[in-house]
């Protein structure tokens, strides 16, 4: 049935290749939202991903990574006093001003961190490392930012809340889903530049816990012993942070939604064309039927068209976002392909053509033989 | 033994908004393996009704119709595409050809319906088509062949499954006169040879003479059975 449904679209080139050209749009449309979604909820939570650490203290009722409030710095000897705590560091991600080379200001997330210690900073470098922010003056500043910023190189300066900073590096992988460029400091640096954070407050202590601690356990009691902060496991932040982003910012809606009408599009093209050659091959499947072939017999074909035009579609679709891939990376955003992702995507091709089919069916299995004495 | 197709005051109305309408009024017919059938009338007579019903297509208003001794009028409207399945093949004057389909993929679609699949059912299909004279042009699409070509390739597909009763509706109603008589012609033949019942609903008379037995209808009533004199 496979070979014959081939033969029926091959037969009306034109119209197939308008329907596999819907498809690859809807598909197309349908992977790049996915994938620009998935790349900013990403984006989202870099840092907490890719920061060693099993819990992260947080001030009371924080929406998410980048705006969280400080609390009392004391309370991360609190943590380390945690028998089930092997180590614990602390981390400030503020709101700054950096002046702009050629005039105003741009607003930057900063993130202070211990240099010596890593934690929290930059996991990969283009230029310099982390270690030189020790002792000054010091930033690093993500590659990502360089358009934003001004073609910044090491050695250069900036005034960041009208304070002189030297560049001393540049890193490479740390977007902002704020769209604010991050700029990476020492942890005292941060705590100076910052008048909200002052010398006594932090905005995260972030924990390691002791081989086979538990972590429920620990988080548990952490909860119990900590006044005013909350105590998050990484993966309960990092999906706080993405929630935070996806639901109440309305921007994961808006991705959904535009998939969804992809979806309808495809579904509409695929089933306006799959239904079109089905009334006009009426007679041909009424003959089938008259011979004794059984609906389902004839329902293969139908759902055969549709399978050939989903995979082509996929297929053409997926070569595509490959290709776009580079493109997005090329502009700074970020594009998530994975196999997940395009299996999610070809399951939902499928059913979107599939489900065009069903018009199909429901004529064909209202053909009554009887239109075939009707000249 | 029992015959092919055999009725007993089987009869066919309509409802028309409130009228009653009758398309065939009580009719016995009794039809033979081996015979070709013709049945005649002007357009409206009921003769495509009575074929319809005859095909299990139609379900008859009463009356009982047996085909090879199965009493088929009681079954229920899903119960009657296994009968076609295992006793009837159709042609009808459109073709009804897959135009994306050669003129053996259509046979052989035809076959696959019926359940035959394989190798034997693209031997069956090549035997078939070299049989109506269709060799040399069996790859060829229905748009490549002529119109006496694709009737012949609509006739390979009835006869190919070796169903016991072929209806033809109008089968030469969209060729010339010397093309629907070929056609006729080797359907009768393969019909004799093969034993098959054939039943044809026309309105050519022309063609009269390649029956063996023809039914006259008018207003829904069988007017007269006429027994070819050759």
């Amino acid at each position: 049935m496979f070979y014959i449904a081939l033969r029926i679209l091959l037969y009306d080139k034109v119209r197939s290749l308008i329907t596999l050209l819907g498809v690859i749009f809807a598909v197309g449309l349908i992977f790049n939202q996915l994938g620009t979604f998935l790349g900013l909820m990403e984006t989202s939570s870099v840092i907490i991903d890719h920061t060693p650490g099993d819990m992260w203290i947080t001030s009371k009722n924080s929406k998410n990574f980048d705006f969280s409030q400080p609390f009392p710095e004391h309370l991360y000897n609190k943590v380390l006093s945690e028998p089930n705590v092997a180590s614990a560091e602390k981390l400030i991600v503020a709101w700054a001003l950096i002046k702009q080379k050629e005039g105003g200001t741009e607003q930057i997330e900063i993130v202070g961190f211990d240099p010596q210690r890593g934690v929290g900073g930059p996991w990969e470098m283009k230029t310099g490392n982390a270690g030189q922010l020790n002792n000054g003056n010091f930033a690093i500043v993500d590659e990502s930012a360089l358009k934003r910023l001004g073609n910044l190189q090491v050695g250069d300066y900036r005034d960041v809340m009208w304070r002189r900073l030297q560049i001393v590096g540049i890193s490479r992988g740390v977007k902002s889903f704020t769209t604010a460029p991050i700029v990476f400091t020492s942890y005292k640096l941060a705590q100076n530049l910052v008048a909200y954070i002052g010398p006594e407050n932090t905005v995260f202590v972030i924990a390691k816990l002791k081989p086979g601690a538990g972590l429920a356990a620990t988080k548990e009691k952490l909860r119990q012993n900590l006044v005013g902060v909350d105590v998050y496991t990484r993966d309960e932040f990092s999906y706080k942070t993405r929630r935070y982003w996806a639901v109440e910012t309305g921007v994961g809606f808006s991705f959904l939604l535009t998939i969804v009408i992809s979806f309808l599009v495809g579904m509409l093209i695929v089933g306006q064309t799959i239904y079109n050659s089905t009334m006009e091959h009426i007679k041909e499947f009424g003959t089938l039927k008259a011979i004794g072939a059984s609906n389902f017999e004839i329902y293969k074909i139908i759902f055969s068209q549709a399978v050939i035009n989903a995979l082509l579609g996929y297929v053409v679709s997926l070569v595509i976002t490959m290709i776009t891939v580079r493109l997005y990376d090329a502009i700074g955003m970020v594009l998530v392909v994975r196999w997940w992702v395009n299996l999610a995507v070809l399951a939902l091709t499928l059913v979107m053509c599939s489900t065009a089919a069903f018009v199909s069916i429901r004529r064909i299995k209202k053909i009554d033989p009887a239109i075939l004495f009707r000249g | 033994m029992a015959h092919p197709i055999q009725t007993e005051k089987l009869s066919k109305t309509y409802q028309d908004g409130r009228v009653e309408v009758t398309a065939v009024l009580p009719a016995d017919i009794t039809l033979m393996e081996g015979e070709v059938v013709g049945l005649f009338g002007p357009s409206g007579s009921g003769k495509t009704t009575l074929l319809s019903i005859l095909g299990c297509i139609l379900r008859p208003t009463a009356g009982m119709l047996s085909i090879y001794g199965n009493d088929v009028s009681a079954l229920a409207e899903t119960e009657l595409p296994a009968v076609r399945k295992k006793y009837i093949s159709f042609i009808f004057q459109g073709f009804n050809l897959f135009p994306a389909l050669t003129g053996f993929e259509n046979v052989l679609l035809g076959l696959r319906m019926k359940g035959m699949t394989g190798k034997g059912a693209e031997l069956r299909a090549a035997a078939i088509l070299n049989e109506v004279g269709l060799r040399e042009r069996m790859h060829f699409l229905p748009r490549d062949l002529s119109g006496g070509q694709r009737q012949r390739v609509a006739v390979a597909r009835a006869l190919a499954p070796d169903s016991p009763i072929i209806l033809a509706d109008e089968p030469t109603g969209n060729l010339d006169h010397a093309n629907g008589r070929k056609v006729m012609e080797l359907l009768k033949e393969l019909a004799c040879v093969q034993k098959r019942c054939v039943v044809v609903a026309t309105h050519d008379n022309r063609i009269e003479d390649i029956f063996d037995r023809t039914i006259h209808m008018e207003d829904g009533k069988i007017c007269g059975i006429k027994r070819s004199s050759s």
